[in-house]
């Protein structure tokens, strides 16, 4: 079990008021948009706010975001290479 | 053509009712909206990532549309028309919450989407597929006449064939007053439209 | 129909409409790179000389009045004193119309305590008890699209003969709570935006405040009548503009049932400069059969006045209509292959009799004005 993307699906559940999403329904690898969780542009730049939040990574551009929530699973290995908190 | 009241709803802080017949009441700890969505058996995971003000307005909706069979069809025909005294405030100062501390200064884009009252107008249009006139009216204090004469004059306008009108306010105080207006020939559908009623219903939902 | 009678415009670019035109005329912008304290980035923005509108308020009794109310409370002065009405008659109605009105107060404010000069019909009131007038004044707000929301609700106003006399006013002053909103949303533009270029990078904010006064047309009238207003919402998303542009498809379709587009000098769209939105305009525009006639966009000089927007960009369009003359919208010089648009580069000459003026906001909410000149009996009208 990775813990830091166990909490990352905590977070991001949280920030996107997914009321009715558990963590276990998330998959490592599963998209975070296009599909399943129906999330939009503004969740998106949420994302951003959580990022630079909860673990001091500060994304200028937006567009980097779509590389990078491709999933929790690529989420936190970007998280571990480039944290400051 | 003549104009009558064809439903109305009612929501504050710990009961629904629907043409003066109450839905639902809350019980025991936890949001009363979240009591109502569930109560109503509503599928729809935006309404989590709604502010109160338009939670409210969406529920009192759902509870005016729910079993019309024309409810997603009517496009440009219904016109969605809100009034309220404290316009988004409740959203703002949250979001100002996000940006008051210099060390702690992260706004928040979720937040600030709903910084504007007319959005709750916006999440009934998007459920029901309505594109007609959106407004939003503030004013200090619930005003009958004023409501009676904005929601006339979107009749104006050629296309609108029904007014969703509404009194929604969830800073001063947690409530939402619904009606549909609609335009008919013959027997009113309920009751006629003017400020009297307006006044008359809304006083009696509020006394449950 | 309702007969336009006079006007004024407060913004970054002068205090009197006759300022601001001749600023646009110029190629002026009135945006800056600007700072707020406790806002770690700068913006660019277009904000109204607050040195100035104290002195230019001069003369007017000063009370608590905000930023906000002051530059209203000027703008209106002027428009009045324009038209030759007086304002205290309760024949006169007040339209009000601001998207955050002084939400700059919750700066700092205790949670969970009140301010009543927050609620923006309290401003509403300042304005309209500031010049004796009985009535309660409408107060809209209808995210970007307020200005034009206000103009159709004073044409039904006056059609209605619920009053004589319609005085619309569109304020707005910036904030950190605006500021940053629109910095997280990451809509703002570095440099002055360019509304409908290729290479567009987003918008830029500004301040004014901007005041109509209409009356009912009757026979005779000449100059600029509002003829028709409709709004019509996306039903898309809440803050995201429509991807076929439905809902500004459908208002512009609504106003200009019966309309020749040969007869449309201009279209002054809201081209705020963010990708999504020029976009979703030019969408609309070719639905409708628009896409010859010559559009332009206001922002690059104005920057987007929110609440204001609505009436600064209609007085704007309609000294140019008086004038016969299309604005060079600015900003704009690589024509965006995808979706053509006759986007005025160099301001030309019209004869033509109409102008449509479009808005689109928050909400998913999109209005169209249509404006016509009316021309004198003995003017050269080359219709």
């Amino acid at each position: 079990m990775d813990e830091l993307i166990v909490n990352l699906k905590k977070e991001i559940i949280e920030v996107l008021n997914l009321e009715e999403v558990k963590p276990e329904d998330i998959a490592d690898d599963a998209p975070l948009f296009g599909e399943g969780l129906g999330l939009d542009s503004i969740d998106a730049l949420e994302l951003i706010v959580l990022m630079e939040k909860n673990y001091g990574i500060k994304l200028t551009d937006p567009s980097q975001g779509r590389e990078l929530f491709k999933s929790t699973r690529v989420m936190a290995d970007y998280i571990r290479e480039n944290r400051k908190k | 053509m003549k104009r009558g009241i064809a439903r109305y709803s009612y929501i504050n802080d710990h009961r629904a009712s629907l043409d003066g017949k109450t839905i639902a009441t809350a019980r025991g700890e936890g949001c009363f909206l979240t009591t109502l969505y569930r109560a109503l058996k509503i599928d729809y995971p935006r309404f989590f990532k709604m502010d109160n003000l338009s939670k409210l307005g969406f529920l009192a909706s759902e509870l005016i549309l729910e079993g019309d069979e024309r409810r997603y069809s009517r496009g440009e025909e219904v016109a969605i028309i809100c009034f309220n005294r404290g316009s988004s405030l409740e959203s703002d100062t949250r979001y100002q919450a996000t940006i008051q501390e210099q060390e702690d200064y992260f706004p928040s884009p979720s937040l600030f989407v709903y910084t504007l009252p007319n959005i709750v107008a916006a999440e009934i249009a998007i459920r029901n597929k309505i594109h007609g006139e959106t407004a939003f009216y503030l004013q200090e204090h619930f005003d009958a006449r004023a409501l009676f004469e904005r929601v006339s004059e979107a009749f104006e306008d050629a296309g609108t064939r029904a007014v969703l009108a509404a009194w929604i306010e969830s800073f001063d105080a947690r409530e939402a007053f619904m009606t549909r207006v609609e335009e008919y020939d013959g027997e009113p559908p309920l009751f006629p439209f003017s400020g009297d009623t307006i006044v008359k219903l809304l006083n009696k939902s509020r006394n449950g | 129909m309702i007969a336009w009678i006079g006007d004024n415009i407060i913004s970054s670019l002068g205090f009197t409409t006759g300022e601001n035109y001749q600023a646009v005329l110029a190629g002026r912008s009135g945006t800056r790179l600007r700072e707020y304290a406790g806002l770690p980035e700068s913006f660019m923005a277009s904000l109204i000389d607050r040195e100035r509108l104290e002195s230019e308020c001069a003369g007017i009794p000063a009370g608590k009045e905000s930023p906000l109310e002051k530059a209203a409370i000027l703008s209106a002065t002027r428009a009045a004193t324009e038209a030759g009405i007086d304002l205290s008659s309760p024949r006169v109605q007040f339209f009000f119309s601001s998207t955050k009105g002084n939400v700059a107060l919750l700066d700092g404010l205790a949670p969970g305590s009140r301010r009543e000069e927050i609620y923006p019909w309290h401003s509403a009131r300042i304005v309209s008890r500031h010049f004796g007038n009985p009535n309660e004044p409408v107060v809209i707000s209808n995210a970007c699209i307020s200005g034009a929301s206000a103009q159709v609700a004073a044409l039904r106003a006056l059609e209605a003969g619920r009053c004589d006399h319609a005085a619309v006013i569109g304020a707005e002053m910036l904030s950190r709570f605006i500021v940053s909103g629109f910095q997280c949303l990451k809509a703002l533009s570095p440099e002055t935006c360019r509304p409908f270029d290729a290479n567009r990078t987003g918008l830029n904010l500004g301040e004014a405040a901007a005041t109509v006064i209409y009356k009912r047309a009757s026979q005779g009238d000449r100059g600029i009548m509002l003829a028709r207003g409709v709004t019509r919402n996306d039903a898309n998303h809440i803050s995201g503009p429509s991807r076929t542009g439905e809902g500004c498809f459908l208002a512009l379709k609504a106003t200009l049932d019966g309309i020749d587009p040969g007869e449309i000098a201009f279209v002054n769209a809201h081209g705020t400069a963010t990708p999504y939105n020029d976009r979703m305009e030019a969408i609309a525009l070719a639905r409708a059969g628009l896409n010859n006639v010559p559009v332009n966009s206001l922002k690059g000089y104005f920057g987007h006045a929110l609440g204001a927007a609505g009436v600064l960009e209609s007085i704007i369009s309609t000294r140019a209509l008086m004038e016969k003359w299309v604005i060079a919208s600015k900003g704009f010089e690589t024509r965006e292959e995808e979706y053509p648009l006759n986007v005025t580069k160099q301001g030309a000459r019209t004869g033509k009799p109409y102008c449509v003026k479009m808005l689109s906001g928050f909400g998913g909410c999109n209005a169209v004005l249509l404006f016509k000149r009316v021309d004198d009996e003995t003017g050269d009208r080359e219709i």
